[in-house]
């Protein structure tokens, strides 16, 4: 089980994330809901451990080991990992050598051909091709989704997977969620699409960097759709709302 | 073919143009053109139909003058080894290069220098494209591990109206030493030309790389890029350099350096002068430290951090 435990991050003496608490399990789907500048993405970093976003309070702990100190690759090799909001693009690296990592990521051939398929990307027209500028956000997203079926992650932050990618796409994510799941995966989405975040089995609202409210993603979207999408004081939640939530 | 007083000097010449990534058995296919070049002469040549190869001495080296035959659309690329096998000296290598009208051909070329120490090669290529012909010239290098090669490369090429002009130096195996890569092209009306050096500098290797294209003709399109990763205490200086002469031409530069190392200098430097107002010249440049976000990308996927740097690098130097 991944845990965050009273977790907080502050940058420029300005708190992003206030007193987080949440848990992730092997195998269960979680979204986490916010409008922009909640700390969605800040929150996917701080478990990543990427440079500069070390929690300044709190602990994380992975089957009861703190990793809260541990740098990117050693929570990596521990089987979490990121797929960014926006994936960075690499001159000159072919999407094979970066599917195998250079070949550190001993995965078949066949395996790579089927994370390919599953994201909607001919094998044969894209093996070769360069993950570079060349690339449109939507395919360079699916490339990313495959990599992520190839790295078979025990923890993996899905940032906005959907953005860049066109609405008849999101069975696809769906599809690729579900197998990760399957597999023993536990997936943590961070979206602001309805019909991905009812597919999890729980739910986190965000609203500056709090954690204004958890359950289920029913309940959850309901209240979002609610409250947020028409909030006329977006995330400055109100000492009334918290606690009115709370309780 | 091979010339018989020198065929134990292509033998070692083959096993170091071998691992320099050729293949040897080219030059001993009849159906292919070929040059071979060690020290001061020419050890192996092979005309094809359409193909004419002129070898003639000059003071330290070899001048071939070369000349593809009009609307000649060569099967197999002509290649070229240019090698030294001595360990001190000085070479001179000029290869006139014509293709005429409608003519297309790709030159692979290698220059292995495997024992060098104390060595000079300067190597001039002059490349002349009548019009609608096409050429590729992919030119690799595989130096001595000792760094103190000092290479001067340079090509002149005088692309003739819609002829397509690609010249590509590759310098990523072995120490470099001292080297200046020079290329210019001019393009005549709706020619197309593309300059592209790949350099990996390292400890203290020199490095100088200066790419200009001319776009002369009205509608001509050029690329000036290089890649280049300096370690250590390397210095690579890159000037890319586009002239938009006349209208409708569009020309890009690029120029993308890594620099990791205590002492280590990179600059890169694009200059675009339009001389017509329906010119059209952009410019791209990132040089520095590896980027953060690429490096945290792989990072995240479990690489360490020296393997993330590995791999980036090798996708700039392919």
């Amino acid at each position: 089980m991944l845990a965050l435990v009273d977790v907080w991050y502050e940058s420029d003496g300005k708190a992003i994330l206030k007193n987080i608490n949440m848990t992730f399990e092997p195998g269960k789907v979680y979204a986490i809901l916010g409008t922009n500048g909640a700390g969605k993405s800040t929150l996917a970093y701080v478990i990543m451990g990427l440079e500069g976003y070390r929690p300044t309070r709190g602990r994380i702990l992975l089957d009861g080991e703190d990793i809260t100190d541990f740098p990117v690759t050693e929570r990596a090799k521990r089987g979490i990992t990121l797929m960014w909001q926006e994936p960075a693009r690499f001159t000159g690296l072919k999407l094979k050598d970066y599917l195998t990592l250079g070949g550190k990521n001993k995965v078949s051939d066949e395996e790579i051909k089927r994370a390919l398929e599953m994201v909607g990307l001919n094998p044969h027209l894209y093996l070769e091709r360069l993950v570079d500028e060349k690339l449109s956000g939507g395919e360079r997203k699916r490339v990313e989704l495959a990599s992520v079926i190839l790295l078979k992650p025990k923890y993996v932050v899905l940032d906005e997977p959907d953005s860049g990618i066109d609405i008849m796409s999101v069975d696809m994510i769906d599809h690729v969620v579900e197998e990760l799941a399957e597999k023993g995966s536990c997936v943590v989405l961070i979206t602001h699409r309805e019909e991905i975040a009812l597919k999890a089995d729980h739910s986190y609202l965000l609203c500056r960097g709090i954690v204004l409210k958890e359950g289920h993603p029913g309940e959850i979207v309901s209240f979002y759709k609610a409250s947020c999408d028409k909030c006329d004081h977006p995330n400055e939640p109100t000492e009334r709302v918290g606690e009115e939530l709370r309780a | 073919m091979i010339v018989k007083d020198f065929e134990r000097e292509f033998e070692a010449l083959a096993r170091a143009y071998e691992r320099a990534g050729g293949d040897v058995s080219k030059f001993l296919d009849k159906r292919i053109a070929s040059v071979i070049i060690s020290g001061d002469r020419v050890i192996g040549l092979n005309g094809v139909e359409g193909v004419v190869l002129k070898p003639s001495k000059i003071e330290s080296g070899v001048q071939v003058d070369m000349e593809i035959g009009a609307g000649v659309v060569l099967e197999h690329p002509v290649h070229v080894c240019t090698g030294f096998l001595e360990k001190k000296g000085y070479q001179r290598v000029i290869f006139n290069i014509t293709l005429r009208r409608n003519a297309k051909a790709i030159f692979t070329a290698h220059c292995v220098f495997p024992w060098a120490e104390e060595f000079t090669h300067d190597a001039l290529m002059n490349v002349r494209l009548e019009e609608g012909a096409w050429m590729e010239y992919h030119d690799e290098h595989m130096h001595s591990e000792t760094g103190s090669i000092n290479l001067i490369t340079r090509s002149i090429a005088d692309v003739g109206m819609g002829a397509f002009f690609r010249n590509t130096f590759t310098l990523v195996k072995t120490r470099v030493g001292k080297l200046k890569v020079f290329m210019e092209a001019s393009l005549k009306e709706k020619a197309i030309a593309e300059l592209f050096t790949k350099v990996k500098a390292t400890k203290d290797d020199d490095v100088e790389v200066r790419e200009t294209i001319k776009l002369d003709g009205e509608g001509a399109r050029g690329l000036a890029k290089t890649n280049a990763v300096a370690l250590d205490r390397a210095k690579v200086s890159v000037v890319n350099e586009m002239y938009g002469n006349s209208p409708n031409t569009r020309g890009h530069v690029e120029c993308v350096e890594i620099a990791k190392g205590d002492g280590v200098e990179v600059s890169a430097l694009p200059i675009l002068i339009v001389k017509n107002d329906l010119s059209e010249l952009t410019h791209e440049a990132s040089i520095g430290r590896v980027n953060v976000k690429q490096l945290q990308t792989l990072m995240a996927k479990g690489l360490t951090e020296e393997e993330a740097t590995e791999l980036i690098i090798k996708g700039i130097l392919t």
